[in-house]
């Protein structure tokens, strides 16, 4: 082989050195040669790099399932290009969390008011090397096609159970245990799912801050990856923002009234610009991209499929099952329930593959809400009375509907409310989504109806109950 | 208990606590609703955690963002703290549709306005883990206040014990009001 080192002065192939000095030195020059660090290309952080160890936890199973996992469901039948998959997105996630962690972490960037929450030195780079695996594994119990049929796992599980389980798996638990220094298992779950999920554990305030980069409403690095990400795939160009700068300028700042003990991520001043761009993004991208009612209703279709199809109309919380199962599985049997009449699931794969997907009647508006603050409730009730309930569906969206705010650190050192510094935070509006459609059979019929009768009918009040 | 009557009790609760000096933050909303539903043991619906600054639900969090969108709860920035939560415009209407159920909580909202309305954010946060630990954590005596100090290590053992001298205080006194509804 060709492979030669300049070592020692000398030029000698590894063959001749293997054989003058036996199996040592040729470990010796294995580990010498052999890379420890690995790059990966990524069209958002443009290399995204990891150790050899990590690298073990990346080809575990658990993790490159994430392939096969598209990280919008099936948003690409409205947007072609949203292809993209969970496992980029988690290397993603990962790469943004070292990046937070080396901000937050730097003498230089800590707050006084919160200078006891940090670790000594030497165990900082236990925490970051958690941290980042915490991130690469935050979503690795996602079912297939991502959040769209979640609701169809027993026992109200979620997806954050099947992760918290997956890290807590004798395969994932060994390679914990092989990193250097050896990683707490649990560590890694409260990391990588945060106080919400976890609500039984008790989260240090460094914890908590932890776990906050990854899982935050405002800042959490899960969500300035995937609206960078979704936005670059999709096409949708709203939601870029200069995460660059937001992420230089976090701090772990005191919060609330009086300044308070529990510490939370904030940002300096000059980040305020860029903090308002991302909540612009999530705004933008929630009303255009992840609310878009066709891709909603493919949600629904999708969980009308699988309730059909799967065994009791349930996926498995079983995480030997989980890893089996995949978006190309799925996909293989809408197509195969789209050909044959007899297939349990044969309708719903039916709108999906032929885009007999059902069609927007109305949605929830300010002039209505004005007049009846259940509008969508009536009207939805009034289209199942007349073109039966088979022909009718509603979606309904608020998970984040919650107003965000933060700590801003002022050049004077004072620590004050996003709210009362910035004059675009307080008027975004909460996304709510509610919205009636109708199969595509009766479209046109119903919104002759509509038209005629949703006077009277957003009219209608809804009774107080006798106690 | 359905959602619009639900919105009504705790609007009436805002309404209150506003009337007390509160400066309504989300805090002070989430706090109030965890007593109401907790010490005065109303089923509300709504799942409580033990989060920054004591219990906290997600739930209402999300709700009271649907009430800014639906005009029921508008929201102006509270120097230096930040968000304050007030009654919207709509609110009226659904006082009018909504009188029995607000009637019927009159009195428990009255009494956690006047107790709690002019408790700044970090008072409570001690009063409401305190009401954490002693029901959702089955904890007795003496033991509560170490168990809120290993929770919350900001809150000195001191503070703690005060705490649940002034909550079993007011637990005693809302006897007669629990078993009225």
């Amino acid at each position: 082989m060709g492979c030669s080192l300049k070592l020692f002065g000398g030029q000698r192939s590894l063959g001749e050195m293997s054989r003058s000095h036996g199996g040592t030195i040729l470990r010796i020059i294995k580990q010498m040669t052999t890379k420890r660090f690995h790059e990966i290309r990524d069209p958002v952080a443009v290399f995204v790099k990891l150790d050899t160890a990590e690298r073990e936890v990346l080809n575990s199973a658990p993790v490159q399932r994430l392939r096969h996992i598209h990280q919008l469901a099936l948003t690409y039948l409205v947007y072609p290009g949203a292809t993209h998959r969970r496992f980029e997105h988690s290397l993603g996630v990962m790469h943004l969390a070292s990046r937070v962690f080396d901000v937050i972490t730097d003498e230089e960037n800590r707050h006084d008011g919160c200078r006891d929450i940090f670790p000594a030195v030497d165990e900082l780079r236990y925490w970051r090397r958690v941290l980042r695996m915490a991130a690469l594994c935050h979503d690795i119990g996602h079912l297939p096609f991502s959040h769209a049929a979640e609701e169809l796992l027993p026992d109200k599980k979620t997806h954050e159970d099947l992760t918290y389980a997956l890290i807590k798996s004798p395969e994932m638990e060994r390679l914990w245990n092989t990193l250097t220094p050896p990683l707490n298992t649990n560590h890694i779950a409260k990391l990588a799912l945060g106080q919400k999920e976890l609500p039984m554990e008790t989260f240090s305030n460094w914890e908590a801050i932890l776990s906050e980069i990854i899982t935050g409403n405002a800042f959490g690095v899960d969500r300035i990856d995937y609206l960078l990400r979704d936005s670059l795939h999709a096409g949708v160009a709203y939601g870029k923002f200069d995460h660059y700068r937001l992420i230089d300028t976090l701090r772990i700042l005191p919060s609330g009234e009086n300044n308070l003990s529990e510490p939370t991520l904030g940002v300096e001043a000059g980040g305020l610009h860029s903090a308002e761009a991302l909540i612009l993004a999530r705004h933008f991208m929630f009303t255009q991209l992840y609310c878009h009612p066709v891709r909603r209703i493919y949600d629904i279709h999708l969980k009308e499929f699988l309730l059909a199809t799967l065994p009791g109309g349930k996926y498995s919380a079983d995480i030997r099952s989980h890893l089996q199962i995949t978006d190309a599985e799925i996909t293989t049997e809408i197509r195969k329930a789209a050909a044959d009449e007899n297939h349990p699931g044969h309708l719903p794969a039916v709108r999906i593959s032929n885009r007999q997907h059902y069609r927007l009647l109305y949605e929830r508006n300010p002039e209505d809400i004005k007049a009846n603050l259940q509008s969508v409730q009536m009207v939805f009730e009034a289209a199942c009375v007349e073109f039966g309930e088979e022909n009718v569906r509603r979606d309904h969206y608020s998970k984040n509907a919650g107003i965000i705010d933060f700590p801003v650190l002022t050049p004077m050192n004072g620590i004050v409310s996003s709210w009362v510094l910035s004059e675009i935070i307080p008027t975004i509006p909460s996304i709510v989504v509610d919205s009636v459609f109708v199969s595509p059979l009766i479209k046109a019929k119903a919104a002759l109806w509509l038209a005629k009768n949703k006077t009277d009918i957003i009219q209608r009040v809804e009774k107080e109950e006798e106690q | 208990m359905k959602r619009m009557a639900r919105i009504a009790v705790l609007l009436s609760l805002v309404e209150e606590l506003k009337k007390n000096g509160s400066w309504c933050g989300e805090t002070h909303i989430q706090k109030t609703t965890y007593f109401l539903q907790r010490m005065l043991e109303d089923d509300l619906g709504l799942d409580f955690i033990l989060y920054k600054h004591g219990p906290y639900s997600f739930d209402l969090s999300e709700e009271l963002g649907r009430l800014r969108a639906d005009n029921l709860v508008k929201v102006v920035p509270q120097n230096p703290y930040g968000p304050r939560m007030l009654p919207g415009r709509a609110w009226a209407d659904l006082k009018e549709t909504f009188p029995k159920t607000i009637n019927r909580y009159a009195k428990k909202v009255s009494f956690l306005g006047h107790w709690l309305g002019n408790k700044g954010v970090a008072e409570l946060e001690k009063l409401a883990t305190a009401l954490y630990v002693t029901k959702e954590l089955n904890i007795e005596g003496g033991q509560r206040a170490e168990k809120i100090h290993e929770l919350k290590p900001h809150v000195s053992l001191e503070e703690a014990r005060a705490a649940l001298n002034e909550l079993d205080m007011q637990m005693d006194s809302v006897r007669e009001l629990v078993a009225a509804v």
